[in-house]
């Protein structure tokens, strides 16, 4: 047995325990419910944190017997962290979050399209950009026009609207 | 934000063509209903739309739909969002009295500008067709010598069917946490509950039930209106129980506008209220005329928040 | 029996006119449009247009919506194969196998099993609704509270199918997704649970949500840690007909589905997710030994014909108790009865009496989008396999923007897009530490199901647990649960001990 294998996989069994203790906070701060009923609104959730409570224990104790995760022939062959795509990926989600509520559906979702193909090594980051333009747009266009919802018009699709002579509000 | 358009609104083929010979009152009039589509808040924010274009009071309407808990999470972005623009209404009513108190919001009620009541649906109590239970007064004393034992189905806890059960068992002498309340997610599973005669009672509104009182598949006791809504239904006021709880629903404006500019919603809605399609309207969805506004609105809505407290905080809830 | 069938003839009369039939395929072609996108589900669809009820006659419009409705359940089940982004929780337990498949070169065969099984279940779904609606509703009125809870206890039984290697994994996904599902105001006491004062939270997490973040979004970032810049492999499209011995694996669960999927649709408190988890159930019990190893490894088409069917199956039976006793036991048909509210109709049990000529029109247009969707669907199999060919960058770029727009889209809440997120990573790490992703959507919809259910029964026995043993049909299916549950056991252990 190596000793690789042991500390990533004690720290999901610490992050089981840590939502255990999660829902047992969330499950104290419940109000006790005067209402007759059998069971109240504790006892389930009272029931998951102990569930939780166990598994994590279960999970800590199969890590400090070695661990699980190295032995499998997915984690043994797999490439090393690729940082620069996860960051990549992890920033095109968080530049999708920043940008939907001021700049609009079109633009964040198109940021980060380019950042996600980017991450998994796309090069022509010009073609991508018009490429999900075109789709978000599209998108949004079907949306509002077919289903009359509304789902985040911002700059782009403003700019469109005027284009088309149509009333922006 | 672009205003709502339709396809089948747009292929002009099909539509009805808007006679527009006035000159509207508003330009333009957003409409936020603290509710996902299809529900009746959202129902009555189109039916206002859909009468007031056509008699070309408003130019043209913006809807923005922001659901959750009984529009505790709409509420919120409504007034802080709209603070003082003269030109924006909220679809709410009863349901969101409860849960304001409910899930304790920041804002409340209080801080919105009523405008106008629209439509309100009394409730009814209800029994399944082979119940031994044959009138109001048989419920009643099966609920005074027994709640524990006298299961009644309804909406979720906390809202208006369960508030009707606490204000008749406080009118019986007991308390609204005795009630054997068992709340269901919908209208269908609680009908299919009392159908099938799981629970004694059931409490909804009137329309969820009419169609099964008619065929005689549940027993109608009483309604929970001011007025016998079915002239054979006795109300729980006059039965001996003074309870009035209904499901009303109106428009609000936000907090912080100016007098004239509320006045001018309120002749708006009274305009539409008054016009012969509205009460076309109100025939064809079976919604009961409710119109109400200025300070008696205004103390309608006190009366209705103290005593949906006063349950709240029986059943620990507010 | 004469009644239904004279009132067919007069429903495909009414329902094969040019207008009618034109709105049975814009139907059909919004709801496959609609159906594909996670999180926006034909209840939605349907809510949106019901200001056209303003301005077309009662027919037109409700042919519209029964298209759109089967439209959904096609669509829905086209991305959970190609993507694993399922459309809506009906297709959730599709994408366990079907997404397999496509990742192995079986996208053709397990889209067109899908497309066929809908179909199948879709026609057996509306002849019970022609035929046995009123019958079978009654039968479903006998059951309460105790006995839903007995059903999903039988329905838990169906993880064991999807704990995957370790048990403890296995059952800490579960619990997951049991502590996901707690999240939201209590029905039953009108408590705020798990919520950490977020408001956004007291509805609860949408299901679907945690699906794609799990499925889709976890296993692109999990493949953007492990990317290499070396030439990814091209993956196969493959044959895109269903082989003979496709067709053979295929029949048997289309049929089990369908006839599984209908009764629960029909139950006031069934909906179309514990069919879908019994039948996967089933067919991987059921399933020839020499394929059994394809589950959960290459992906067996029967995990895709038989949840699928069900699927179907069960949305039909959806509209039974609508149409029958005016019950909405789902969004959709809530929706579709203030639909009917808006016509001045009130759905009822004098529904068919009243407005006979209607239903049975409805009813007829339901077997006409049926035929339309399969005709419609089954040329697109091919052009839908092409969607694996896009390139690695952009599939994976589009896969999030989808997923985004689904989640985004409708609820306009940043909050709905953080949870997305944060679930997404959630769903990384369990793919690189082997925690089954499956348990926690099952635990998720099945857990607050149960809870409900018998707190319910509890309210109603007035706190005697013995309900559940002294009512004959909750007995029976516990029985059936504690059966499934054991039952292979024992038999392995007696097939292994017999020479």
């Amino acid at each position: 047995m190596t000793r690789r294998g042991t500390g990533p996989d004690l720290a999901v069994g610490a992050f089981v325990l840590l939502l255990g203790a999660l829902a047992l906070w969330q499950t104290s701060v419940i109000p006790a419910s005067p209402i007759y009923a059998q069971v109240g609104p504790k006892a389930v959730p009272y029931g998951v944190s102990a569930g939780l409570f166990v598994l994590g224990a279960g999970l800590v104790a199969s890590a400090l017997r070695g661990g699980w995760s190295h032995t499998l022939e997915e984690v043994q062959e797999a490439p090393p962290t690729n940082w620069r795509s996860l960051g990549l990926l992890l920033a095109g989600l968080a530049a999708n979050l920043v940008l939907i509520g001021p700049l609009g559906f079109s633009v964040a979702a198109s940021a980060q399209f380019v950042l996600v193909a980017a991450a998994f090594g796309s090069r022509h980051l010009l073609r991508d950009l018009v490429l999900a333009l075109v789709l978000t747009l599209l998108v949004w266009f079907l949306f509002v026009e077919l289903l009359g919802v509304n789902i985040g018009a911002g700059v782009l699709e403003g700019l469109v609207l005027r284009a088309l002579g149509q009333e922006v509000m | 934000m672009t205003r709502r358009r339709h396809l089948l609104a747009a292929a002009g083929l099909l539509a009805v063509t808007g006679q527009t010979q006035a000159q509207p009152r508003l330009p333009s009039l957003y409409m936020f209903i603290p509710a996902g589509p299809g529900g009746g808040w959202d129902g009555l924010g189109r039916a206002i739309e859909q009468v007031a274009r056509q008699a070309g009071l408003v130019g043209s309407f913006q809807f923005e739909n922001v659901g959750g808990a009984g529009g505790s999470v709409g509420l919120p972005r409504f007034v802080s969002q709209r603070r003082g623009r003269p030109d924006a209404l909220m679809v709410t009513g009863s349901i969101m009295v409860g849960a304001t108190l409910t899930n304790k919001t920041p804002v409340g009620m209080k801080d919105l500008t009523p405008v106008a009541r629209m439509t309100e649906e009394a409730g009814v109590v209800v029994v399944p067709a082979s119940s031994d239970i044959k009138d109001i007064k048989g419920l009643f004393e099966a609920l005074k010598a027994n709640p524990g034992g006298t299961s009644i189905a309804g909406g979720s806890a906390g809202g208006t069917d369960h508030i009707t059960l606490g204000l008749i068992l406080k009118a019986l002498g007991r308390s609204a946490k005795e009630g054997s309340y068992v709340a269901f997610a919908g209208g269908g599973p609680a009908q299919a509950a009392i159908l099938g005669a799981q629970v004694k009672a059931g409490i909804s509104g009137y329309s969820e039930f009419a169609e099964q009182i008619k065929s005689g598949r549940m027993r109608a006791l009483a309604t929970t209106g001011e007025q016998r809504l079915d002239p054979s239904i006795p109300t729980l006021k006059e039965s001996g129980v003074d309870v009035v709880m209904t499901n009303w629903r109106g428009v609000f404006a936000p907090p912080g506008i100016r007098p004239d500019a509320r006045d001018k919603l309120v002749a708006l809605m009274t305009e539409i209220h008054a016009l012969p399609a509205w009460t076309e309207m109100l025939k064809t969805r079976e919604w009961a005329d409710a119109f109400l506004t200025g300070d008696a609105f205004s103390a309608f809505l006190a009366q209705d928040v103290t005593q949906t407290e006063a349950v709240l905080k029986e059943i620990g809830l507010a | 029996m004469m009644d239904s069938i004279a009132g067919l003839q007069l429903g495909f009369a009414n329902a094969l006119t040019l207008g009618n039939l034109g709105w049975a395929l814009l139907g059909c072609f919004l709801g496959t449009a609609i159906g594909v996108l996670p999180g926006i589900g034909p209840a939605l669809t349907i809510a949106l247009l019901l200001p056209i009820t303003f301005k077309v006659e009662a027919t037109g419009a409700f042919i519209l919506f029964c298209g759109v409705f089967y439209g959904a359940m096609y669509g829905g089940s086209t991305t959970s194969i190609l993507l694993n982004t399922p459309g809506e929780s009906g297709s959730i337990i599709t994408a366990l196998e079907g997404a397999k498949m496509a990742r192995n070169g079986r996208a053709g065969p397990a889209l067109a099993t899908a497309a066929i099984g809908s179909f199948v279940a879709g026609t057996i779904g509306t002849l019970g609704i022609s035929f046995l609606g009123p019958v079978v509703v009654d039968l479903a009125l006998k059951l309460g509270p105790a006995e839903y809870f007995s059903l999903m206890l039988l329905c838990f039984v169906t993880v064991s199918a999807v704990l995957g290697g370790s048990a403890l994994r296995g059952l800490t996904s579960l619990f997951f997704g049991l502590l996901l599902g707690l999240v939201g105001i209590d029905l039953q006491t009108g408590q705020p649970r798990m919520t950490l004062g977020v408001p956004e939270l007291l509805d609860g997490v949408n299901v679907v949500l945690v699906a794609v973040a799990l499925f889709a979004v976890g296993e692109t970032l999990y493949m953007a840690w492990r990317h290499t810049n070396a030439a990814p492999s091209v993956r196969q499209v493959g044959s895109i007909m269903m082989t003979r011995q496709d067709w053979k694996r295929s029949i048997g669960p289309w049929f089990r589905g369908s006839l599984l999927g209908f009764p629960f649709g029909v139950m006031p408190a069934g909906g179309t997710e514990m069919p879908t988890m019994l039948s996967y159930y089933a067919e991987r019990k059921l399933v020839k030994p020499e394929h059994a190893k394809e589950f959960g490894t290459t992906g067996a088409i029967e995990g895709v014909a038989g949840p699928e069917a069900a699927n179907n199956a069960a949305a039909a039976g959806i509209l039974v108790p609508m149409l029958t006793l005016g019950l909405p036991t789902s969004a959709t048909a809530a929706i579709m009865l203030s639909a009917f509210q808006s016509y001045g109709i009130n759905p009822g049990p004098l529904l068919f009496e009243q407005q006979g000529a209607l239903v049975w029109t409805l009813i007829a247009s339901l077997y006409i989008a049926n035929i339309m969707l399969v005709v419609l669907n089954l040329p697109l199999v091919g052009l839908w396999a092409r969607i694996l060919k896009i390139p690695q960058p952009q599939l994976y770029a589009g896969i999030l923007v989808f997923a985004t727009i689904g989640t985004y889209g409708i609820s306009n809440s940043v909050t709905d897009l953080v949870l997305l997120y944060v679930i997404g990573i959630i769903g990384m790490f369990m793919r690189r530490f082997d925690f089954p992703t499956a348990p926690v959507v099952i635990g998720m919809i099945l857990g607050p199901m149960a809870e409900q259910a018998m707190r319910q029964a509890l309210t109603i026995s007035e706190g005697d647990w013995t309900t559940f043993l002294t009512r004959p049909v909750s007995l029976a299916i516990l029985i059936l649960a504690l059966v499934a549950l054991v039952g292979p056991r024992l038999y392995g252990r007696l097939v292994n001990r017999a020479p």
